[in-house]
């Protein structure tokens, strides 16, 4: 049977490049994995085969959690988690938005380290890795706050926020658009468009700068490769004209130093509280040397602080996009807007990248990337803030040793009960290797994912639980009276999965809850309920003969 | 070993697991909720010093707030739990937020809209007054000294009015901490509160996920044995077992909490693991259905020795440690397992061999 060593084989390596390659789905794959070796050793009838399969699976298993390490849930870990209720149910694509616009305005605020992630339909889980009070206040201002949102127009904000009224922010559909692929049309407070009319009187075919969260007092320092990253013309001259437009602003302008070019140490703070804007990739020991002259650091990712520029109407180059100073959209003012008679009603329109299908998703999401910023960055969906809790880093590292020692305390007190049981080493040996075969398998998935302290729970009664199948198929091996071996293992089998299936369905709804704090419970039973189908069954049945003809 | 039970009049074996269902239906409305499911704020204290239960709980109450506070030794030191009752003010607050969200959009269009349109003038003022109300019962409440009129625009209004929600929970946490701290020394802290609307968000899906895990076992158990007797003593093992455990949990005390509650579901798969090996092992298996039983027992048993080993290990790392997930889950767990003992070979393999040997 060379043929079936060879598709293990492949697939082994296949599964193994995989987990190697896109560490972000090593638990999926390994899930994959073990479906599919987990079936085809129920399926193949070689012994050697089957224990074969199993050993690749656990072999998986071990190679994920020593190459990609495990993940640990703030409980374990120490730090803070917020957990952001939506109002009401979201679809895939707002979720994305929602964790998109709360990631992004994260990162302004150069708090790096918070991870945002869906949890279901219904809830965000923002953690911080750190119990800093004066940290996570700054995330509870976000998440509960609006961003600032400006419009800038030739150095002077034009349309502030607050002039805009909230609830007539909407898309306008593509029958009154005349000619172009989106619209977002809003109103604005008499008092803003007084401000509004006057001060764009005579600017037309200007960029109006949308800003959202833009710093007041900054400068940013980055390198060339990093400002024409996204650059067509790679003219200096060019670059850094465009920039000082864009940033001009009576209430601060921001500064744009290119690295090669400026003599760092010469740059002095306007005031204690100036922030040097830098990428990720700009080495510490500069970071420490400006800090030291005195500015707060703000780290960017690295694909946010390269700037878009590209050329308008009028063949002026203008930075559309600019993320790490907030800098968010540039629409061209119409020259009807800029004759100095105060309106109320506005619309900001434009065209789409694509063809067909493509084009309409595009338009769709300036549209509504556009509504984002004039709502300050608002929430698609009202949220409310959660019950925040609090993991000192000390104490989550003893709650880890503890329960690490709790679970081979739980896996020597089964061993020991069975060993009681049934007295013979021929049937406790494997029922002890593959104990801790599936304990391996579920340490390593459920390590890919978040192992928390309801996963933790989970595993160690998994231990108890997914020693039940084997359970079955011994007792049932032991009876004589009762048929071939062959018999009595499908009565068995018959068992387990009808035993797998009902366990499994009881807790499917939990699962999809999204009851954030019980899910790694939900996963690790049902986890081990599957195991006891795809583990237990083949590598008994591989070892059948052994037991039953004592 | 134990000598086979269903060799004489087995029906005698039902009484136990009936005494115990009956005691357990008259201790259910004892059972405790935790924060999840009730609200409140929850601290968790590792003191360094003392502390007096009865004076602390004394302070809060005369400053408004009802609590409960236990203390436990562990290898971790010694912790302190106290858990403070939702209070009117929160409550208050988080009916006025979702009342606010609801009438703001309208709001800022109706007065986009009576720039054009004079004749909306007075509706936009009428609804506008109505807005400003509900804000200055929430300035009232975090103690703000200002009016909803006052503020020139209603991206102010919205802003500060976010603010003074979120005073109202921290004024109200500063406050519990701070008649805590007249009291106690320890040298970390950990809060938690749930808010009303969060915690009816939980009562709402906990209550979802019992409807669907019921109607999928239902379905699947029926689909298995298809014949209404066999599957009628399963539910009714699976569900006498969730009754002895809330029984229990009312009787020691354990709140139903999310983790408590996951617990409860993982005994509904539990339960209807031994269940099922029992009934098929009865109905399918040739020879003397009490030797049959009998068997089953012995196999049944050691099913459930064995998680009750596991789960005893999470309940030793319970009292260590003190962490609660690890204590509701182990308790809960531990007394539905022992209930399932009852409930199973007592009642349920009792209806189902008096099934199988009036049909022969």
């Amino acid at each position: 049977m060379i043929d079936h060593k060879y598709i293990l084989g492949i697939l082994f390596l296949l599964f193994a490049a995989g987990i190697l390659l896109y560490a972000a789905y090593a638990g999926l794959i390994l899930i994959f994995s073990l479906i599919i070796f987990g079936a085809l050793s129920s399926f193949w009838k070689e012994k050697e085969l089957k224990l074969l399969a199993l050993a690749a699976i656990v072999l998986l298993a071990i190679v994920n959690m020593g190459v990609n390490g495990m993940k640990f849930g703030i409980d374990f870990s120490g730090g803070t988690r917020i957990p952001v209720i939506l109002e009401s149910p979201a679809s895939q694509t707002t979720m994305g938005e929602m964790v998109d616009i709360i990631k992004k305005r994260a990162s302004t605020f150069g708090l790096t380290e918070v991870k945002v992630r869906a949890v279901g339909e219904s809830q965000i889980n923002v953690e911080v890795p750190s119990g800093n009070p004066e940290l996570i206040s700054s995330v509870e201002d976000l998440l509960s706050h609006q961003g600032v949102f400006q419009g800038v127009v030739d150095g002077k904000t034009a349309l502030g926020g607050d002039g805009i009224l909230p609830g007539t922010i909407q898309g306008v559909p593509t029958a009154y658009l005349q000619g172009a692929d989106w619209g977002v049309q809003f109103s604005v407070t008499r008092d803003g468009a007084e401000h509004f009319a006057s001060t764009v009187q005579g600017k037309a075919n200007y960029p109006l700068y949308m800003y959202l969260d833009r710093p007041t007092d900054a400068i940013v320092i980055l390198t060339w490769e990093e400002a024409s990253a996204n650059l067509e013309i790679k003219d200096r001259q060019l670059a850094q004209s465009a920039f000082q437009k864009a940033l001009v602003l009576d209430e601060g302008n921001i500064t744009v130093y290119f690295y090669d070019e400026v003599d760092l140490s010469s740059l002095e703070p306007a005031s204690n509280k100036t922030k040097a804007i830098v990428s990720d990739s700009l080495e510490e020991i500069v970071r420490s040397q400006l800090e030291a002259q005195g500015f707060t650091i703000l780290v960017i990712e690295d694909e946010e602080i390269s700037p878009h520029i590209s050329q308008i109407g009028t063949g002026e180059f203008v930075v559309d996009k600019w993320q790490a100073v907030g800098l968010l959209s540039s629409p061209v003012l119409n020259p009807s807007v800029t004759v100095g008679t105060p309106s109320y009603g506005y619309i900001i329109s434009g065209a789409a990248d694509g063809v067909g299908q493509e084009r309409q998703i595009n338009a769709y999401n300036s549209a509504k990337s556009i509504e984002s910023i004039l709502k300050g960055g608002a929430l698609p969906i009202q949220i409310s803030i959660g019950s925040k809790t609090t993991i000192p880093a000390p104490l989550g590292e003893e709650f880890l040793r503890l329960s690490i020692i709790g679970l081979f305390l739980a896996l020597i007190a089964i061993s020991l009960f069975v060993s009681v049981r049934y007295r013979k080493t021929k049937i406790l040996l494997p029922i002890i290797a593959i104990s801790v075969s599936e304990l391996i398998i579920l340490l390593s998935i459920l390590g890919s994912f978040t192992i928390d302290l309801a996963a933790m729970a989970g595993i160690i009664a998994a231990i108890g639980v997914g020693v039940d199948a084997q359970i079955v198929i011994t007792d049932e091996l032991l009876k004589k009276n009762q048929g071939t071996p062959h018999d009595r293992l499908e009565n068995a089998f018959t068992i387990i999965t009808t035993n797998v299936t009902v366990a499994i369905f009881a807790m499917l709804p939990l699962l999809f809850s999204g009851m954030v704090e019980i899910i790694g419970f939900a996963i690790s039973t049902i986890m081990g309920s599957l195991l006891g189908l795809l583990i237990s069954r083949p590598a008994y049945a591989a070892l059948v003969g052994q037991i039953a003809e004592d | 070993m134990i000598p086979n039970i269903y060799k004489g009049d087995y029906r005698l074996l039902t009484l136990i697991p009936l005494l115990l269902i009956v005691i357990s239906i008259f201790m259910i409305p004892n059972l405790q909720f935790g924060v999840d499911f009730r609200g409140g704020t929850l601290v968790t204290l590792q003191l360094t010093g003392t502390l007096d239960t009865t004076a602390l709980q004394e302070d809060l109450l005369s400053n408004g707030f009802d609590s409960e506070v236990n203390v436990f030794e562990g290898t971790v030191g010694t912790t302190a739990e106290i858990e403070v009752s939702q209070t009117d003010a929160l409550i208050e607050a988080d009916a006025l937020k979702e009342q606010f969200n609801d009438l703001l959009d309208e709001v800022s269009f109706l007065e986009a809209q009576s720039y054009d349109d004079p004749a909306k003038e007075a509706e936009y003022q009428e609804k506008r007054a109505e807005l400003n109300s509900i804000a200055d019962r929430m300035f009232e409440l975090a103690g703000l000294n200002t009016m909803a009129e006052l503020q020139p625009n209603l991206n102010k209004l919205r802003t500060l009015f976010s603010d003074a929600y979120l005073q109202i929970y921290s004024l109200q946490t500063e406050k519990i901490m701070e008649i805590i701290d007249a009291h106690a020394t320890y040298d970390s802290f950990s809060t938690e509160t749930v808010s009303a609307a969060l915690s009816l968000h939980f009562i709402d899906q906990a209550g979802t996920v019992v409807l669907y895990s019921a109607i999928l076992s239902v379905i699947l158990v029926f689909f298995f044995f298809r014949a209404p007797v066999p599957s009628a003593a399963v539910l009714v093992g699976a569900f006498s077992d969730i009754v002895i455990a809330l029984g229990a949990m009312s009787l020691f005390g354990i709140p139903l909490s999310l983790p408590s509650f996951a617990a409860l579901l993982m005994l509904v798969g539990f339960s209807l693991d031994t269940d099922i090996l029992l009934t098929m092992r009865i109905l399918k298996r040739k020879g003397d259905p009490r030797e049959n039983a009998y068997d089953a027992m012995k196999t049944g048993v050691t099913m459930s020795f064995s998680a009750i080993v596991a789960f005893s290990a999470l309940f030793a790392l319970a009292m260590l440690t003190h962490i609660p997930t690890y204590y509701e889950i182990s308790a809960v767990a531990l007394a539905g397992l022992v209930g399932d003992l009852f409930a199973t070979w007592g009642i349920n393999a009792v209806m189902v061999l008096h099934y199988k040997e009036k049909r022969g």
